[in-house]
């Protein structure tokens, strides 16, 4: 293609591509995958590309030849001192979600785009301000005859009451500008409604009140639009959950399945002629609320913008939806486009699909004390997943394993333990699928009593009832087991060589995996609990011998948007039982590894490792390798159609993973690059005969299992916090004896809530202890000691042979005690001893070779007193690579790749000293959509993303990091709340500096007394609703721009009384710190740094050393 | 478990599944669609008549069909495009056993059986799809043991046909099995448009009537002489153009009238031949809702639902006429127009049903021109 021009612009344009920032609910990974391919599609164009993004873990913020990274917060401020400097032609925010589309719309604002004489391209700010305004949305769409649901925008409350009375309860209320249905909601009545408006109102100028549609069914379609008026709709998308759910946190079916062929057309019709009507350019998600039982619908909003539904259409369909946005952007026209996915066929043409895919949300609820589980219209998905079957059935459970990451899939038992069937399949919440499995197996509820409660589309239901017959086929087919006298391998031998090849097909073609049909026949002999997840996995391979012997296996089919129509020489695979013929064959010509991603994002496991999977894939490829990405998450840029040589978009499971290295003849299969699932499935797999490239299977076991891990220190000499592995009850008791309060109490098996708890003392020990653990012989609870104050240090690096080829130390703001994706990260270490950086360094050396590391690692140590501890060792890529790699400039995911492949890196030892910047992590938190969930951090991480940005030093770094994760320099008031004794101590300095600030400083009562006391003056204020001026209020009131509450972990009532302060700031979208070394931090850098954005000489991000 | 069938292709390849619909044989030509919905707009489509259709979305049958009249009237309901299915046979992956829509009246496999049709479930869809692809023009025939009954097509028996069993539709005038036996005066206006037949889709009539127009529909092979309407529309139907009898040799003849013609797949392309043009056999059609065709001249494209085995040529282009639409994908010919007579051809379906509606205002401006005759 030969490179564009934009009218009146000059030869090579220099574009700003905005970014999303911090990935957070309701704007996630997929717009890396947007933000991404817009790059390339810009590059390639010869445009000159500036990303501005601080989201450091993405592959967007790649630096190359012609795209240059700045990693600053995504406002109209910091992106105008990058105009100042790059003096751009040209900006791009379509493809950085709402974040970037607020921000345009504040250049645009303060005259900041024409300032800099820099034109927007693509849908006009005028359009982008009129779909966001629903006052303004519903004219247009009334003067084109498009039905929109009654609603009224109210600016009050007394409006909102008002306008909810004359449209009459039920209603939904939306808040205009927010991303992800924040604050939004359904009200019943005026008190429903009053908690609904007020925090909308504090972070939106107007709410919208509605007539609620329940029980209506949603669709979506994705629509194209180019600068000619050439349009069409990418796919259209039916959700399983009827309107009511936020589209986020629903299960989404592409295409739709229920709609006849007129439905489809009139809603896709109406699609086109809304677009066409507001003249939008590029990309863009229209939904419709559609009557279950006639043809009449409502508009329910139109995104013009790449959204979360793009990434999953564009996966879904196979059409790269984000670079043929950036090229319509750009100028050009569909019909001149190529799909570059067929490489014949135009651009200007709608994918037909010849599958299903079914897109389920990630909620991760679990992880969030306290917090209402109930889905609705704000959404608390933190990931999700898509899979791709032939049938119905097929898709679902796929979705559901890769979702849940256990073999059982949808027949796990698990997730449902209440009797009582009826309550939760009427409730929507996180678990309503499992409610409705267990509702339709055996019958004990009808499918038309599902449907009366749920509104679930009842052919839905019936494909669901589809799974639960089989199932019930299968645990009917096996007899009671005998005993203990024949194993279990040998017993599912016996019994299921009586298969036959058809029976095989109809189960496997339904979705169920080897795994799943032997834990439905353990359930069914009850013998399910006594057996060992090995022996599972046993059983499991036992079976797929016998099926293969019948000739029953998956087959692999392309998706390649033309349902085979054309050829194809697409490299976007799936397997499924629903045919008998390959569609690719195998390549043998090159050398090829298997690459496993990473799957759903969730708390802990994010873009990060979405990054390292990319790098590794393109490391691969530098390299003459062919590389073959397994992945299921549609939010990244591993599963695009340019990132490998094969991409199975397909469950990252012991026998899918199977399938395509037995299929693809792979040298091996690459699992330390994905994170933590595809590390748990390593071992599994080398038992299967898979050769694992990198860490050897005993280096992982050796790793991973504590005991062995442990005594490997013992032996060489390095000090760990004391553990136990405890039995029973008198054996912490002993432990404790010993080490003292505080612990570190690590369950093995939880019942509710988190999963690790520091206990301070007896009291809060057994208060955790019996209300989610179960202690047994089977369930062990391993108890550790805390130690308080001690500074957390990483060593993140590549080892090779057990020798390390490159190791990086970084230290955490925090002092230990709070998990470190939420920690505040620093490279290089600022603060610790160069003693202490010695020692570390040495561990590290001593652990790799112990281990006989070959690939990624990360190990995490705490050091007081100058003598520094393990605390643990990942032998796989971690959550800080990326952040590392950029900040020192050199990519650690390519440097273990070619360790993996065998291949001597070259040896880039960074220095220390030579670094020109310093590189600041800030977790970026989500608590303002998790309604009850009390946003105070500790041992169990909470943050759902991360930003990263780089200074000429710590505090400038710092500053632009917290910024970017929307902490911002105060300039109100601060409300304080100490805690502890040494706490308040330590806050005297910051205070000053506050003071001197010109800040109003307002405390707690004890915090007040105490401030006070050392001469600081401050307003004291009441416990929340002690009195009529409390501490709520002057959060509500927003005389405070920046809380400070640090928890004391001790008493209940200040334990609840904190709460609701920290939530009051969440809601009230108050800036929030409930760690005191990061509040220190925090005000000393404020002080350093006072106006630094004045003048300020942006630094872009130095490419990767060679 | 449903009775195994079999599916013999003409390239000698044989594929097994299970038997829906009726437990009859049939033979028809193989073509393949990749519309994901409009299941029952397809089958009751004249156009595939002799023809064994098979879908590649894997998933039909889910929202069940409609409650079908025996006969063409006012209003005529949607979901279906005449009153009987015309394909030979079905080719599917899954069928929905039951379906719950608003508008079902019965399943997929109960009308089938209804309308003597058989269809096959259970098939690798895109395995075929890849084989009609690289053998043009695949004939297919659906067996089973234990049943000789046969589906007939209209008055022919398939297995008749040939030494082999192997029913080629190309070879027969199959218009005059579909085509009406009588005139039908449909709808009032000020205006009449005579509708010629060779296999209309319902829609047509819809859309026209829908305009406020008198529609005269006329049995394909109606003498010229004993046609009197304001504005002519030839319609889509089966086969190969140049296998219509003397459709092409009258169709010339109604052009000296220089009243507005507009021709939809079939009749496009019988005008085409009309105007001195020639088509040709693909090897194996564009049967989707998703074809891109744009106007020629322009930058200006639309998405259109099509179902044909044939095409004008572009070679041959005789004097005032002119190509009007092309495939943006294979560049084939989409539309002829003239340069200054009212004769339009398009080889998509304005009046879409199923598919996208794109184009619906080609039909707006062909009766727009009638009624301002």
């Amino acid at each position: 293609m030969s490179a564009f021009k934009i009218k009146s612009m000059k030869e090579k344009p220099k574009i700003v591509v905005l970014g999303s920032g911090g990935l957070s609910i309701g704007q996630a990974g997929e717009f890396d995958y947007s933000g991404t391919q817009a790059v390339k599609a810009l590059a390639e164009e010869g445009c000159d590309v500036i990303v501005i993004n601080p989201n450091i873990a993405t592959v967007q913020t790649n630096p190359s030849k012609n795209v240059k990274i700045y990693l600053y917060p995504v406002t109209a401020k910091w992106v105008e001192v990058v105009f100042a400097k790059e003096k751009p032609d040209a900006i791009v925010a379509s493809f950085g979600g709402q974040t970037a589309l607020n921000c345009l719309i504040e250049l645009d604002d303060l005259g900041i785009l024409d300032k800099y004489n820099v034109k927007n391209l693509g849908t006009s700010i005028e359009t982008l301000k009129m779909t966001e305004d629903r006052d303004l949305f519903a004219k247009q769409m009334k003067s084109i005859g498009m039905p929109i649901p009654p609603s009224v925008a109210c600016s009050s409350l007394s409006e909102a009451l008002v306008a909810a009375n004359d449209i009459s309860y039920p209603v939904i209320v939306r808040a205009a500008y927010a991303l992800g249905g924040l604050g939004s909601g359904f009200a019943n009545n005026d008190e429903e409604l009053k908690a609904l408006v007020e925090p909308g109102l504090a972070v939106s100028p107007q709410v919208l009140i509605e007539k609620s549609l329940k029980g209506w069914k949603e669709v979506e379609y994705e629509v194209m639009r180019d600068g000619e008026g050439n349009c069409i709709t990418i796919c259209n998308m039916e959700n399983f959950d009827p309107l009511g759910i936020h589209t986020g946190d629903s299960i989404v079916v592409c295409p739709s399945q229920s709609l006849s062929d007129d439905e489809y057309q009139l809603l896709r019709n109406a699609a086109l002629k809304m677009i066409n009507s507001m003249n939008i350019i590029g990309e863009c998600n229209a939904q419709f609320a559609l009557d279950p039982n006639s043809l009449e619908f409502y508009v329910i909003e139109v995104n013009a913008r790449l959204s979360r539904s793009s990434a999953l259409a564009s996966k879904a369909s196979g059409y790269p939806i984000a670079y043929i946005a950036a090229k319509v952007v750009l100028g050009h026209d569909l019909l001149e486009l190529k799909n570059p996915v067929t490489g014949i066929t135009c651009a200007f043409y709608e994918p037909a699909l010849d599958y299903v895919t079914i897109k389920m949300p990630r909620w991760d609820l679990q992880k969030f004390k306290g917090v209402v589980r109930d889905l609705g219209s704000t959404m608390k998905s933190v990931g999700e997943v898509m899979a791709i079957g032939r049938s119905f059935p097929e898709a679902l459970q796929k979705a559901v394993r890769m979702v849940s990451e256990i073999g059982e899939g949808i027949s796990s038992r698990n997730a449902i333990t209440e009797d009582d069937i009826r309550e939760l399949v009427s409730k929507t919440t996180d678990t309503r699928l499992y409610a409705v499995v267990e509702a339709l197996r055996d019958n004990k509820m009808t499918i038309d009593e599902v449907h009366a409660v749920t509104f679930i589309d009842k052919w839905f239901l019936s494909q669901i009832a589809i799974i639960t017959s089989i199932e019930k086929e299968i645990a009917e087919h096996v007899k009671p087991y005998p005993k203990k006298d024949i194993s279990y391998e040998d017993y599912f031998l016996k019994t299921f060589s009586s298969i036959s090849c058809d029976t095989w097909r109809r189960w496997k073609s339904s979705g169920f995996a080897d795994l799943q049909i032997v834990c439905v026949a353990l359930r069914s002999m009850q013998i399910f609990d006594q057996s060992t997840e090995n022996e599972r996995l046993e059983c499991s391979l036992v079976l797929r011998k016998l099926r293969k012997e019948l000739g029953v296996y998956p087959v692999v089919k392309k998706i390649d948007t033309t349902a085979a129509e054309y050829p194809s020489p697409s490299n976007y695979l799936y397997f499924s039982y629903g045919g008998l013929f390959h569609d690719p064959l195998p390549d043998d010509k090159k050398k090829s590894a298997v690459v496993l991603g990473g799957g759903s994002y969730r708390i802990g496991t994010s873009v990060e490792f979405d990054w390292c999977a990319v790098s590794c894939s393109e490391r691969l490829q530098a390299d003459h390798w062919r590389s073959v990405i397994v992945n299921c998450n549609p939010e990244t840029v591993s599963t695009d159609f340019n990132c490998s040589d094969r991409l199975y978009f397909d469950e990252i499971s012991v026998e899918r993973v199977l399938d395509i290295y037995e299929f693809e003849n792979a040298q091996g299969v690459i699992a330390s690059m994905g994170g933590q699932l595809p590390n748990k499935i390593a071992l599994p797999l080398a038992k299967a005969g898979v050769k694992l490239l990198g860490h050897s299977p005993e280096t992982i076991d050796h790793a991973e299992d504590r005991n062995r891990f442990s005594a490997l220190l013992d032996s060489i000499g390095i000090d760990q916090p004391k553990w136990v592995s405890a039995l029973s009850k008198s054996e912490i008791d002993s432990f404790i004896d010993k080490v003292g309060f505080p612990v570190l109490v690590r369950p093995s098996y939880v019942l509710s809530g988190a999963a690790m708890k520091v206990a301070y003392d007896r009291l809060s020990l057994d208060r955790f202890l019996e209300a989610a653990v179960d202690i047994s012989s089977e369930h062990p609870v391993v108890i550790s000691e805390f130690l308080t104050g001690a500074r957390e240090i990483e060593l993140d690096g590549v080892a090779r042979d057990g020798k390390i080829v490159t190791g990086i130390v970084s230290e955490h703001i925090e002092n230990a005690g709070i998990h470190s994706g939420d920690a505040t990260t620093v490279v290089p270490a600022q603060m610790l001893y160069v003693e202490t950086v010695r020692q570390v360094k040495k561990a590290g050396r001593k652990i790799a070779e112990g281990l006989k590391l070959n690939g990624p690692f990360n190990i995490q140590f705490l050091a007081k007193e100058g003598q520094i501890k393990v605390i643990e060792c990942n032998a796989r890529a971690a959550r800080s690579f990326p952040f590392i790699s950029k900040s020192v400039g050199l990519n650690l995911a390519e440097v273990a790749t070619d360790v993996i492949i065998g291949k001597a890196p070259k040896l880039t030892r960074y220095n220390e000293d030579e670094l020109p910047h310093v590189g600041v992590k800030a977790a970026m938190f989500s608590f303002g959509r998790l309604k009850g969930a009390d946003p105070v951090l500790g041992v169990e991480m909470a943050s759902t993303g991360e930003v990263g940005c780089i200074g000429r030093n710590f505090e400038e770094a710092l500053l632009l990091a917290l910024e970017a994760s929307k902490v911002t320099v105060p300039k109100k008031g601060i409300l304080v709340s100490a805690g502890a004794e040494k706490e308040k101590i330590l806050f005297l300095k910051s205070c000053k500096i506050l003071k001197n600030l010109g800040l109003k400083l307002y405390a707690t009562n004890g915090t007040a007394k105490f401030l006070q006391q050392h001469g600081f003056e401050c307003e004291s204020l009441a416990w929340p609703g002690e009195a009529e001026r409390d501490v709520l209020s002057v959060i509500k009131s927003g005389e405070v721009d920046f809380v400070v509450n640090i928890p004391k972990n001790t008493q209940l009532k200040e334990l609840t009384n904190g709460a609701k302060i920290r939530q009051c700031a969440v809601q009230f979208g108050c800036a929030i710190m409930t760690n005191m070394e990061k509040v220190t931090a925090f005000v000393r850098a404020i002080d350093h740094c006072k106006n630094f954005e004045v003048n300020h000489d942006p630094i872009c991000l130095p490419q990767y050393h060679a | 478990m449903r009775s195994k069938c079999s599916l013999a292709l003409s390239n000698g390849e044989v594929f097994e599944g299970e038997l829906i619909g009726a437990p009859v044989r049939s033979s028809g030509e193989l073509v393949f669609t990749t519309a994901m919905v409009g299941y029952g707009e397809a089958l009751t489509d004249p156009s595939y008549f002799g023809q064994i259709l098979l879908f590649s979305y894997p998933l039909i049958g889910n929202y069940g069909v409609p409650p079908i009249p025996s006969s063409l009237e006012l209003p005529i309901p949607t979901g279906i495009e005449s009153s009987k299915i015309h394909a030979s046979a079905v080719l599917i992956s899954i069928d929905s056993p039951s379906a719950f829509h608003w508008k079902s009246f019965q399943s997929l496999d109960s009308w089938l059986k209804s309308q003597n049709v058989p269809g096959i479930m259970g098939l690798d869809t895109r395995h075929l799809v890849h084989m009609i692809r690289s053998n043009p023009c695949l004939m297919g025939k659906i067996e089973m043991s234990g049943s000789s009954a046969t589906r007939m097509l209209g008055e022919l028996d398939p297995f008749a046909c040939s030494d082999d069993g192997f029913f080629d539709p190309a070879k027969y005038n199959i218009v005059s099995q579909v085509s009406t036996k009588e005139r039908i005066i449909l709808g009032s206006g000020r205006k009449r448009i005579g509708l010629i037949d060779f296999g209309v889709k319902w829609n047509i009539i819809r859309q026209l009537v829908g305009h406020e127009c008198e529609v005269e529909i006329f049995p394909w092979d109606t003498p010229i002489s004993e046609m009197d309407c304001s504005g002519w529309l030839l319609s889509n139907g089966p086969g190969d153009p140049n296998q219509t009898g003397d459709s092409v040799a009258r169709i010339r003849a109604l052009l000296e009238r220089s009243q507005p013609v507009l021709g939809i797949c079939l009749g496009h392309q019988i005008l085409s031949l009309a105007a001195g043009m020639k088509t040709r056999r693909m090897p194996f059609g564009h049967r989707s809702h998703n074809q891109p065709v744009y106007e020629v001249g322009t930058r200006k494209g639309s998405i259109t639902s099509q179902n044909h085995g044939y095409v004008v040529e572009d070679d041959v282009l005789p004097d005032g006429w002119e190509i009007w639409f092309r495939n943006a994908n294979d560049q084939t010919v989409e539309g002829i127009r003239h340069k200054n007579k009212p004769f339009r051809g398009v080889q998509f379906h304005p009046e879409s049903a199923g598919g996208p509606r794109d184009t619906g205002e080609i039909l707006d401006q062909f009766v727009s021109e009638v009624l301002n005759s």
